[in-house]
């Protein structure tokens, strides 16, 4: 392959620099009826799952057709989606917070061509490339992080366990049964790049495993006062080893009781790798929400301590988040957000119609905040 | 068309209904494979083969096969770029340096397919052709490219597209909203506006980190909180009104008839009976602010708490009022490290006007305290716990208000200042001992 | 302070520290400026730009080091 400039002279970088200009004005990528009633919208309705209408006081209508997409995708399948816009929607898309892509369109007999076009597209070995759906009281696109693809610290994958998830729960994507929406989003690690922590449930991986020593070439890989910064815990320490050979070398010592397998010294020093295949598994958290809508915001719970990584399709995993879906479609009033739901009927008579086991795991013991969660009444159910 | 690796592991997650990110890059290693339009690819050409090649490797030993690398992003730019090699460049060169590039996204995410056919060309060209949309803080993630393409991406986007890149790192990260006034009806402010003026505004602490750690602006035009910003960002613009809810009693009684489904249809996939006001809205307002006059719906606005509940159930009939704004909450953050932390409410209401003055008064005095004082790695929030909300608010200039805490303190340790104290700390004991003896 | 003086001192103290470490956070720079971040933070960019000092990010966190320095910039560099 040839080199392509770009126009850059990497000699003079400063050269004709443009910087700090920012993304686009949103302005210059609303489409025409959005543009023209910003600001003036009555209402809306879903027609039917995945298809909604804006009403605006002008009286026009824009109707919108949503569907779910992984959010890892292609330039060939943006291309696709630019065709599809480019045909029915006057060549303007927008993707959601949750990674959903939207396709909307000014009349309502656009709509069903549309969603025709959508709904046959598939991808040659039978999955749908653009599932409509994901909107009202189900389960929408699950929002999560790179995993093994591409994060160095991952203790499990995301798009996969998405799929596997996704498609588990893929009746309730394009169905409104369940009492409220139930979002659903996945982190790879603690460190949580994708802020899991307020979702009706959570996917979390997680290590349990600290990290190795690498320590003949830890010293010659690392700035050891890094490494020993990094470490939230103070579990790191500076030492010297003596190696097989005798040779003594500097290195790091960990304090494997202190550990929170958080991966944060292995991203400043790769000679303390802490990925491990029994080691690493998931975490299922619940009843967190963001909306104030009824009841405050409020944090997810843990209900599943570890799940281990069971590739390609972590049967485990999705049969406990199938299970917990159901027992929240059939408990929950309407209306009721799953972490309501479970505070309504008592956290311990959410494992017991959840048929979770309730193991000390799920105490906290981390720090103050752990003390809040204890019980500190007489109430409880028998 | 037969790929470069086996992936039993990975084939397996291309059957069921949703949509599989395995065919889509299988299908687009197949056309860069084939490259029907001649295209001189600047990057290997069998990127995607690799890129699934290393992922069922992954998928084998259940471990990931990339190391972190400290490239940050281009000439000048502390940001916007995540360095990533693959340990096993020997077997899967195609990925051997396959780096991140974060693009700062519109507000809003719409686009016209001009902008994403020019972005898809670029990035077919100079990059695997594989991207996210979007990341997790919302930027348009373009995943893996070489360091040496990393200069003449920036440059077409620069020069070609008038796009610049995001932030990473110990910087402001690209500020993220919710589609807001553009077609939501709940929508208290123009979450675009303020979030693209803030953008531009705050360019150069995007792109050049001075900050102890990553600072995240989140816009939600209203409580329902579409984009979590009261979860994950350090600043969360939440938008409110503070007069009346605005009553249709036509439509109410509509809904009561069943002329109109509850919730906008959400609820339409189960059968629950007839909509019954009382139980359904009423009975579920969290400051039972409402009642039935005979056929009107009264709402006590004074009471209300705009938890969005009654409006939600019945957007024809309700409308948020008209003296709208926002609340600026503060210190929202991921668990790591001393546990999570919901937003904290800083300003109860604020008018968001153009040219956002006050709002940015504010945001600058909070920038001032944290890079005084926040530790590194420090979030907000955290700086916040360890110094206390009062010295926020001596910060930021604001006046206590019983609405930024869910009640007074549980202790009477109060650490008072010798100059709150009538008469100081100085005493003279001698005078003292004249009443009391030793 | 004087640009000239600030960097001078950002790359006698960074030197003497080579040693140990290659790799800084902002505000150990302030304090080796001795003044307020907001105003350290106009000469730190200014010596980015004249190739003083390079960034360096773990992704979620950022850095500061002498250009070239440090153990992992030969991987980094890719040389």
């Amino acid at each position: 392959m040839a080199f392509i400039s770009s126009g850059y002279n990497p000699d003079k970088p400063m050269e004709n620099r443009i910087t700090d200009i920012g993304p686009r004005n949103y302005e210059e990528f609303y489409p025409p009826i959005i543009k023209k009633n910003k600001g003036k919208w009555l209402y809306h309705e879903i027609l039917e799952p995945g298809v909604l209408v804006h009403v605006a006081e002008s009286g026009d209508e824009v109707y919108t057709v949503r569907v779910g997409g992984a959010r890892l995708m292609s330039v060939s399948l943006i291309q696709e989606i630019c065709e599809i816009a480019d045909k029915h929607c006057d060549g303007y898309v927008r993707w959601t917070t949750r990674n959903n892509i939207e396709f909307m369109v000014d009349s309502k007999d656009k709509v069903e061509p549309l969603k025709k076009d959508l709904s046959g597209r598939k991808f040659d070995a039978g999955s749908f490339k653009f599932p409509i759906g994901g909107t009202g009281a189900g389960v929408t696109n699950i929002v999560h992080t790179q995993g093994w693809l591409h994060c160095h610290t991952p203790a499990t994958d995301a798009s996969g366990p998405v799929k596997a998830t996704m498609d588990v729960l893929f009746d309730d994507f394009q169905n409104m049964r369940l009492p409220a929406q139930l979002r659903v989003s996945l982190a790879c690690c603690l460190n949580m790049c994708g802020a899991v922590h307020c979702s009706d449930i959570a996917i979390l991986g997680y290590h349990r495993k600290p990290p190795m020593l690498d320590h003949e070439y830890l010293d010659k890989m690392c700035e050891i006062p890094l490494a020993v910064a990094a470490c939230p815990t103070a579990a790191i320490r500076p030492t010297k080893v003596e190696l097989p050979d005798g040779k003594k070398v500097n290195s790091v010592a960990v304090k494997n009781e202190r550990c929170m397998f958080c991966g944060n010294c292995y991203t400043m020093c790769p000679a303390m790798p802490l990925a491990d295949k029994e080691g690493d598994g998931i975490v299922i958290m619940v009843g967190g929400k963001v909306s104030n809508r009824i009841s405050e915001p409020k944090f997810s719970k843990v209900a599943v301590a570890f799940l281990p990584n069971e590739a390609p399709r972590w049967p485990q995993t999705t049969s406990v988040i199938k299970k917990i879906t159901e027992a929240y479609a059939n408990g929950a009033r309407k209306y009721e957000r799953l972490g309501d739901w479970a505070e309504r009927i008592s956290w311990e008579r959410f494992f017991e119609v959840c048929e979770l086991e309730f193991t000390h795991h799920l105490i906290d013991d981390f720090r103050d905040p752990a003390y809040y969660t204890w019980r500190h009444s007489t109430q409880f159910k028998f | 068309m037969k790929l470069k690796h086996e992936t039993p592991m990975l084939d397996e997650l291309e059957s069921g209904p949703w949509p599989s990110f395995v065919s889509d890059i299988k299908d687009e290693a197949a056309k860069r494979a084939k490259n029907e339009k001649n295209v001189e690819y600047q990057i290997p050409t069998d990127v995607c083969d690799d890129l699934l090649g290393i992922l069922e490797l992954s998928f084998k030993h259940g471990r990931t096969h990339w190391k972190h690398g400290g490239i940050v992003g281009v000439f000048g730019y502390g940001g916007g770029v995540i360095g990533r090699y693959c340990d096993q460049p020997q077997n899967f060169p195609g990925v051997a340096h396959f780096h991140t590039m974060r693009v700062s996204q519109p507000g809003g995410k719409y686009y016209n397919t001009d902008f994403l056919k020019q972005l898809c060309d670029l990035w077919d060209l100079r990059g695997s052709g594989v991207t996210n949309m979007h990341g997790s803080t919302g930027d348009i993630i373009l995943l893996g490219t070489t360091t040496p393409q990393l200069e003449e991406i920036f440059y077409e986007l620069t020069h070609n597209m008038n796009q610049d890149l995001g932030g990473s790192g110990s910087n402001l990260r690209t500020p993220a909203d919710c589609l807001g006034q553009s077609r939501c009806e709940y929508a208290c402010y123009d979450t675009q506006h303020l979030c693209y003026t803030l953008t531009q505004e705050y360019q150069d602490e995007l792109h050049r980190p001075a900050f102890p750690y990553k600072f995240k602006f989140k816009f939600d035009g209203c409580p329902n909180g579409c984009v979590a910003s009261i979860a994950r960002s350090d600043m969360s613009f939440i938008g409110t009104w503070r007069d009346d809810i605005r009553i249709d009693q036509e439509a109410v009684q509509a809904y009561i008839g069943g002329e109109i489904a509850p919730n906008g249809g959400a609820h339409a996939g189960r059968d629950w009976g007839p909509f019954d006001i009382q139980k359904e809205v009423i009975d579920l307002c969290p400051t039972e602010c409402m009642w039935m006059d005979g056929k009107e719906l009264k709402i006590d606005n004074k009471e209300c708490v705009r938890c969005m509940h009654c409006i939600d159930a019945m957007p024809r009939a309700l409308r948020i009022g008209q003296d709208t704004g926002l609340s600026i909450l503060v210190g929202a953050k991921a668990p790591i490290l001393d546990g999570a932390q919901m937003g904290t409410m800083l300003v109860p209401f604020i008018k968001a006007e153009e040219p956002y003055d006050e709002i940015k008064e504010v945001i600058e005095s909070i920038w001032d305290w944290w890079m005084e004082e926040g530790k590194n790695r420090e979030r907000l929030g955290e700086l916040m716990k360890r110094q206390g909300l009062q010295r926020m608010l001596e910060m930021t200039n604001q006046k206590p208000d019983p609405r930024m805490v869910k009640e007074p303190r549980h202790n009477p340790y109060i650490f008072w200042k010798e100059e709150e104290v009538e008469g100081g700390f100085e005493r003279d004991v001698n005078e003292f001992r004249k009443h009391h003896q030793r | 302070m004087e640009y000239e003086e600030a960097r001078q001192r950002i790359f006698d103290t960074l030197t003497k520290k080579q040693k140990s470490k290659s790799k800084f956070y902002f505000s150990d720079l302030a304090k080796i400026l001795e003044i307020k971040p907001r105003d350290a933070k106009k000469l730190i960019n200014k010596m980015v730009e004249d190739g003083t000092l390079e960034y360096w990010s773990s992704g979620s966190t950022s850095m500061y080091g002498l250009k070239g320095t440090g153990k992992q910039a030969h991987t980094e560099h890719e040389d």
